[in-house]
């Protein structure tokens, strides 16, 4: 299987998986929300590291953005 | 696990944008939290084939980072971050075509020696049904100074199972190259940004969330590289980026999947994909392994070209590897183990680009950069 089949059907993989996830949106009260204040379930389980890959790849590639406003410059890019 | 670390556990995903409050309703932070990352990588040499001049040995970058997250009174937090970069080594300056016709890279020399230092200090307070944030941060090198701002907003609704955000920033940098003379690089040159994002969270269930979200930021000023040779970009830049993040935890094998996608499109022709997986697997109560995989491709901007013109006739062009159109796969580990207060963890990452991993076809750059990157860091809760 080429890169690009493999790309294309890890990108399918996940759609249909949030797709499926989304038809299955049901009410959690506040009681049953103890899973989802798990740490390993944080949008950002790691902010320093985040940080760090965010400015690594910055200075690597040509795109940059996220869920957050962009911040200050650097030279490396 | 301790009743205290629970509380530090339900705070830290509170003082998270985007899914503070999707847990319970907003809340400060309850306890400190000081981290300390120490990160090093490694560039591949340049394959000397594809050498022309100067040095085949490319950066080490040594990174030391350290954050503070403090409650101040029962409804604010402040956040601080500071780091270090030191960094040695060559970089593509320029690459001309060969007598065979390919191209051939002139490398800087392997003397350049650089440090970069910035700070990051940012405000939250927290609200009955949302939060709201301020965030200032400078950044300095010997030859580029940057200074920048923002504020964001969340607000929930639907008994707390969505989240709404939005923020602003704005940064102006300046930028002085060494040597200016010697090279005939430029002096004194300014440039600025102004980004914008929002985005929606939902709780999907008792073991998934989803968030999904706009950026759109805009450049102006000087936008090319004072260290390639007739490097001569565009003077504004418009980058608009989706991105879609997915937490599922999965009860049976006490883990979480996180799955993140990005969609970049920007105004030099350039449009990209990452996918981002990680698994975050809980081996008793104290340990954690998180294997992950990436996935980037990119197509080439418009004035993308693998060897430089020296007619003068184009009115833009870079040999920036970065512009040109390539993929890049990587694979990382990472182990934390948590003792009492503190969190020990070891990381190690394989980056990898290569022309033939991308998505489409386009202009290819033979100095394409691979790495391998090794952390180690230290989390205390007080």
């Amino acid at each position: 299987m080429k890169p690009n089949s493999i790309i294309r059907l890890m990108m399918v993989s996940v759609i249909a998986t949030v797709a499926a996830s989304i038809s299955a949106c049901t009410p959690v009260a506040a009681w049953e929300r103890g899973t989802l204040a798990r740490p390993e379930m944080a949008l950002d389980a790691d902010p320093l590291e985040t940080t760090l890959n965010n400015h690594i790849y910055f200075s690597k590639e040509a795109s940059s953005g996220g869920n957050s406003a962009s911040g200050g410059g650097c030279g490396c890019n | 696990m301790k009743s205290h670390t629970l509380l530090a556990l339900t705070a830290s995903a509170m003082a998270l944008p985007g899914i503070a409050s999707l847990a319970k309703a907003d809340a400060a932070p309850t306890e400190s939290t000081l981290s300390y990352r120490a990160s090093t990588y490694q560039e591949d040499d340049l394959p000397a084939i594809h050498r022309l001049a100067g040095s085949v040995e490319r950066y080490d970058i040594d990174v030391h980072q350290l954050r503070l997250l403090m409650p101040v009174g029962e409804t604010y937090s402040l956040t601080v971050n500071s780091s270090y970069e030191s960094m040695s080594g060559a970089s593509p300056w320029y690459a001309v075509r060969r007598i065979d016709g390919s191209p051939g890279i002139v490398m800087s020399g392997a003397t350049i020696s650089e440090q970069r230092r910035d700070l990051n200090v940012s405000g939250r307070k927290y609200l009955t049904n949302g939060a709201v944030g301020i965030n200032l941060a400078v950044s300095h090198e010997n030859d580029y100074d940057s200074i920048s701002g923002g504020f964001d907003g969340e607000r929930h609704f639907n008994d707390n199972l969505t989240t709404l955000a939005a923020g602003l920033s704005y940064s102006s940098d300046e930028i002085d190259p060494s040597d200016p003379e010697l090279f005939n690089r430029v002096t004194d040159e300014t440039k600025h940004s102004e980004s914008v994002f929002m985005s929606v969270s939902q709780i999907l269930n008792q073991t998934s969330v989803i968030q999904t979200g706009l950026n759109i930021t805009h450049l102006s000023g000087y936008l090319s590289d004072p260290y390639k040779l007739n490097d001569k970009r565009p003077d504004s830049r418009t980058q608009t980026s989706w991105t879609t993040s997915w937490r599922k935890y999965i009860t049976r094998a006490d883990a979480a999947l996180h799955a993140d996608y990005r969609y970049f499109h920007d105004s030099f022709g350039i449009n990209s994909h990452t996918i981002d997986l990680n698994w975050y697997q809980n081996i008793g109560a104290n340990f954690q392994l998180i294997p992950g995989v990436r996935y980037y491709s990119q197509t080439e901007a418009d004035f993308f070209t693998p060897t430089l013109n020296f007619t003068g006739t184009l009115p833009f062009q870079s040999t920036d590897y970065r512009l040109s159109a390539y993929g890049a796969v990587s694979g990382s580990l990472k182990l934390q183990w948590q003792i009492h207060d503190f969190t020990l963890s070891l990381a190690a990452e394989r980056y990898h680009s290569n022309a033939d991993y991308a998505f489409s076809d386009g202009p290819q750059s033979p100095a394409l950069v691979s790495f391998n990157r090794y952390s180690f860091g230290l989390d205390f809760q007080f």
